[in-house]
């Protein structure tokens, strides 16, 4: 062992030795941890640069969307010019151009310019995706709390969920839209009406492993009514999962409604939607594919980078991937 | 002297834990010899166990090695490469992990498990491998038969002798036990514990100890090393370092065990909390923490001085001139030590009528065949300011019978009464409100009792909120300030999240959660036992405080006797659902009756050298009992002395004590 070195009991003086004050709140600073979850999931997230770099796609996508429309409503003269989706020059001289410097992505077969159609269908893609997760993240979540927390209910849950999910989501959605108009809230009512299943699902899961802990047995000794409970103790642990869930059913509830448009059961065609611009674009693709590839491409690009961003912030949430 | 085995110089181990470094060792030296147990023994976070994943070259992978050395009969460990590692690892150095339900392979038999083991290192045929499986089975008290069964068929105990006979089947020359029984209930700690030294013995073996309890390094080390804030405080000889502890944290963590503590007394505490190792610690670690530092412990980090031959402490107060002023701390003595049998006392309660009466309770879980009782047949009572202890090892149903109580889980049979009303029955709004606030419950692992998300503020006054217990805003938040002095802590922390305080901080506001609601009747479910040693002695003595301060009652679940017996006024014996023994606190430690308590009280580690656990105590067996015709009852047997038993025993037991 190092024992004492002489030279050290020279160089100390004797006033070193001397009591000093205790100071009760110094020896109680140091003993917290510096974990924070939120900070950990974004700084975990953050740190992996694609997806820094798909988040910023995911953005601009929507960013663009958003004010692509709002630009062309309010600059006079556009609204009335080809910028407008549904305007269209008379004469045969505008219809089907490849792309140019004012066409970017061409005109379709009757004259409208495809870059402002392209943007207008991306908005009401993504409104129709929020508007269902938004729907569906809500319903889902409420129901996933109660069934994954209240026992009596389980059986039940668990019985109506294998009964839905037994016929493929395709068959309802077809159904409803076939016996109803046609219409953005058909859509909506057809995949609301399934999709928070599934979600509830999910949910439930994660809660029945959080409900036994500790804090909550705490709680119903404090006689905390069940709501409370609910809002306090169980949902800020899911938050994650919700945030996950909105992220991947934006991308699904597009998709779903490019299905349905291309089997003619979707939007009606006076709405520009990315499914009307899929489908018609499919009529013409051997003479002008651009028509079908530029939607195509702008499409992939929004559900791709969704998907990716919400599986990748998902794994970020994970306390276990928080090194 | 005997030789060294294996020796650690100026040890320094960190880690990048989110983009900060741990310093998790701080240099640390120790020395192992040849044929000894040296226990290191230190709270949680104190860098115990990253020490010795080192020994063996399992630092996690975010860790690395930064300085100091670790030489090995010639190699220095510190330097060796993974593949390196292979010839060394398990063949030469072995490893018992705490926990034995996960430290075997489910899907292998047992015996194959040693075998592997033994292939690994030697190079036997097939015959003469399994036949020495079969011999270290034998060696660690598990028949040969069993060789071909699979893990699940086996206790937790038994596991661990698994555990322990793969560690020893390559014949290593050093043990390393990562606090190989802290997983495990009191009796078969007890097994365990002899089964080590044993094997220690017979095959020469150098065995390092890890654990944070003095009473197991009491009963098993021949030299014991403290660890603190990553350093190696104090070495030395057991017996010398128990009875003539240097190092002030030594020191103050054996004068705050209840176990070597007066019963009536305030405890010793050791005030605030262990350094959190992120922050640079300059000086003396304990300074912070000790009332007696003196300006130079913190300036300059102490360097290791020779107290005796063998025994080192890393402290200024052996400087010569700390001894020539303040005198020399070789002179001291730890009080409590080679303490008196307990002397039976006749306790009786303040008041005749119980606050709190558990008649004949039972509980069970699921139905139809799958059904199982937790707690059968259980009647107590509790009387109006006493502390009653529930003591029984896992699984037992003492939680339960507390959740029962609290009215969290429903009861199949029985009767409880609290202020002589039925409690386990249908509770209308006015009367789930009026018991909630009366009582209430205090939890084992702050940890996990504490909502992670929520902020103080709303965690202390839930129970203000749920009955709407405050007239306005600044009422509710007098009422919190308030709970949160009572339990000695600052009013300003209200607006902070749990995982800001450390693990007895938030044991307090557990605490100030339950006392905000003013109850009578206070459920304390295990509420040291997760706690670090030096912060237990601040929760036991706040609980006595505030118990003299509101006129509480108590019922106290715990599983080790010895806490139990500094706090309690009467304490009652479960096993297996059932109640053996009620008994007053001393009372029952002078004349324990029921074979079950007679083998739980053999086998309590004290934390005292001189009071080892005897060679022969055995684990209790339940076939002892011949209740086939005599049905045993819960008699009383002296005033205040009950003991389930049927009558032939009783009149022995009635023998025994005359």
């Amino acid at each position: 062992m190092n024992v004492c070195k002489p030279n050290l009991k020279a160089a100390l003086s004797e006033s070193l030795f001397e009591r000093i004050p205790f100071d009760p709140e110094k020896s109680e600073l140091t003993g917290y941890s510096n974990y924070s979850y939120w900070q950990s999931t974004f700084r975990t997230f953050f740190k992996k640069r694609s997806s820094v770099l798909l988040l910023t796609i995911m953005c601009a996508f929507v960013l663009m969307s958003l004010l692509y429309p709002m630009i062309c409503e309010m600059i006079p003269g556009w609204e009335t010019s080809y910028r407008n989706p549904n305007f269209a020059e008379t004469g045969s001289a505008t219809w089907n151009l490849a792309p140019c410097a004012e066409h970017l992505f061409g005109t379709d077969n009757i004259g409208r310019d495809m870059w402002s159609r392209t943007w207008y269908g991306t908005r009401t893609s993504l409104l129709l995706g929020f508007v269902i997760a938004f729907f569906d993240v809500t319903l889902g979540t409420i129901a996933g709390a109660l069934w994954g927390y209240v026992r009596r209910i389980d059986r039940f849950m668990t019985e109506l969920y294998n009964i839905v999910t037994n016929i493929p989501q395709t068959v309802y959605l077809v159904l409803f839209t076939y016996i109803l108009r046609p219409s953005f809230w058909t859509i909506v009512l057809a995949m609301c009406l399934t999709g928070w299943l599934s979600i509830a699902r999910f949910v439930r899961n994660r809660v029945v492993a959080i409900r036994e802990n500790e804090y909550n047995i705490a709680s119903q000794c404090l006689g905390t009514p069940l709501f409370r409970i609910l809002i306090k103790n169980i949902v800020p642990y899911i938050v994650s999962i919700i945030i996950m869930e909105v992220a991947l059913t934006i991308p699904y509830s597009i998709g779903s409604e490019v299905f349905l448009s291309y089997i003619n059961l979707g939007l009606p065609l006076d709405v520009v939607s990315l499914g009307n611009l899929v489908s018609v674009g499919k009529n013409s693709f051997e003479v002008y594919p651009f028509q079908l590839i530029y939607p195509t491409i702008i499409l992939s690009f929004v559900t791709v980078s969704f998907y990716i961003v919400g599986n990748r912030f998902a794994d970020a949430s994970d306390p276990r991937n928080h090194i | 002297m005997s030789k060294t085995v294996l020796s650690v110089r100026d040890l320094r181990v960190h880690f990048s834990l989110r983009g900060k470094t741990l310093a998790a060792v701080r240099g640390a030296g120790l020395d192992l010899y040849e044929n000894e147990t040296l226990a290191i023994v230190g709270e949680s976070g104190s860098g115990k166990s990253v020490l010795t994943k080192t020994l063996i070259g399992m630092t996690d992978k975010n860790g690395s090695i930064v300085g100091g050395s670790i030489e090995f009969d010639g190699i220095r460990l510190d330097q060796l490469k993974e593949k390196d590692w292979l010839p060394i690892r398990g063949k030469r150095i072995a490893m018992v992990f705490q926990d034995p339900m996960t430290a075997l392979n489910p899907l292998m038999t047992v015996g194959e498990q040693i075998r592997e083991m033994i292939l690994l290192h030697t190079d036997l045929s097939k015959e003469a491998s399994i036949e020495k499986a079969k011999k270290l089975m034998e060696q660690v008290g598990i028949s040969a038969d069993r060789y071909g069964r699979y893990p699940h068929e086996f206790s937790g105990g038994m596991r661990q002798r698994i555990v322990i006979a793969t560690a020893i089947a390559a014949d290593p020359e050093v043990l390393i036990c990562d606090e190989p029984t802290t997983a495990l209930d009191v009796t078969l700690q007890a097994q365990i514990l002899q089964l080590l030294r044993r094997i220690q013995r017979k095959m020469g073996l150098s065995v390092i100890f890890i654990t944070h309890d003095l009473g197991v390094v009491a009963n098993i080390a021949d030299r014991v090393a403290v660890m603190y804030a990553g350093e190696i405080v104090e070495t030395g000889p057991t017996e010398e370092v128990f009875a003539c502890p240097v190092h002030p944290y030594t020191r103050a963590l054996l004068r705050a065990l209840p176990q070597l503590s007066t019963k009536g007394e305030k405890l010793f505490t050791i005030p605030g909390t262990p350094p959190n190792l992120y922050n640079e610690i300059k000086g003396d670690a304990f300074y912070p923490r000790n009332p007696k530092a003196m300006e130079i412990d913190r300036l300059e980090e102490p360097p290791v001085f020779p107290v005796s031959p063998d025994h080192t402490a890393k402290t200024w107060t052996m400087h010569p001139l700390s001894i020539a002023k303040w005198g020399d701390p070789r002179a001291y003595h730890t009080p409590g030590l080679g303490r008196a049998p307990a002397v039976p006392e006749t306790y009786s309660p303040c008041t005749d009528e119980p606050l709190l009466s558990v008649k004949d309770l039972s509980i069970q879980f699921g139905t139809g065949s799958k059904a199982f009782r937790a707690v059968n047949g259980v009647s107590f009572d509790i009387y109006r300011g006493e502390t009653f202890s529930l003591v029984g090892e896992s699984g037992s149903g003492k939680t339960t019978i507390g959740r029962a109580v609290m009215k969290i889980i429903p009861t199949a049979g029985g009767e409880i009464l609290y202020k002589g009303k039925h409690v386990n029955r249908r509770f209308s709004r006015e009367e789930i409100k009026q018991y909630r606030q009366q009582v209430q419950m205090i939890f084992q692992d702050p940890m996990a009792s504490l909502n992670e998300r929520a902020k103080v503020d709303y965690i202390i006054s839930e129970g203000l909120y749920n009955f709407k217990l405050f007239k306005n805003e600044d009422e509710r938040k007098a009422k919190v300030s308030r709970a949160m002095q009572q339990v000695g802590l600052l009013p300003e922390f209200a607006s902070r999240f749990p995982h800001e305080f450390s693990g007895g901080q938030r044991q307090r506001l557990g605490i100030a959660r339950a006392l905000i609601m003013e109850p009578e009747f206070i459920i304390a479910d295990e509420p040291i036992s997760a706690l670090d040693v030096s912060i237990r002695a601040q929760i036991i003595n706040l609980l006595n405080e505030l118990k003299q301060e509101h006129h509480l009652t108590y019922l106290f679940i715990a599983h080790d006797l010895s806490v139990v017996r500094f706090i309690s006024d009467r304490i009652g014996v479960i096993y297996k659902g059932s109640l053996v023994e009620l008994a007053p606190s001393e009372e029952l430690f002078a004349h324990p009756l029921h074979p079950y308590t007679q083998s739980l009280l053999r086998a309590i580690p004290m934390p005292d050298p001189a009071l080892r656990l005897s060679e022969t105590s055995a684990a209790y067996d339940p076939s002892v009992h011949d209740y086939r015709e005599d049905k045993p009852a819960w008699t009383e047997i002296l005033p205040g002395h009950f003991v389930y038993a049927n009558k032939k025993e009783c009149d022995e037991y009635r023998r025994a004590l005359q």
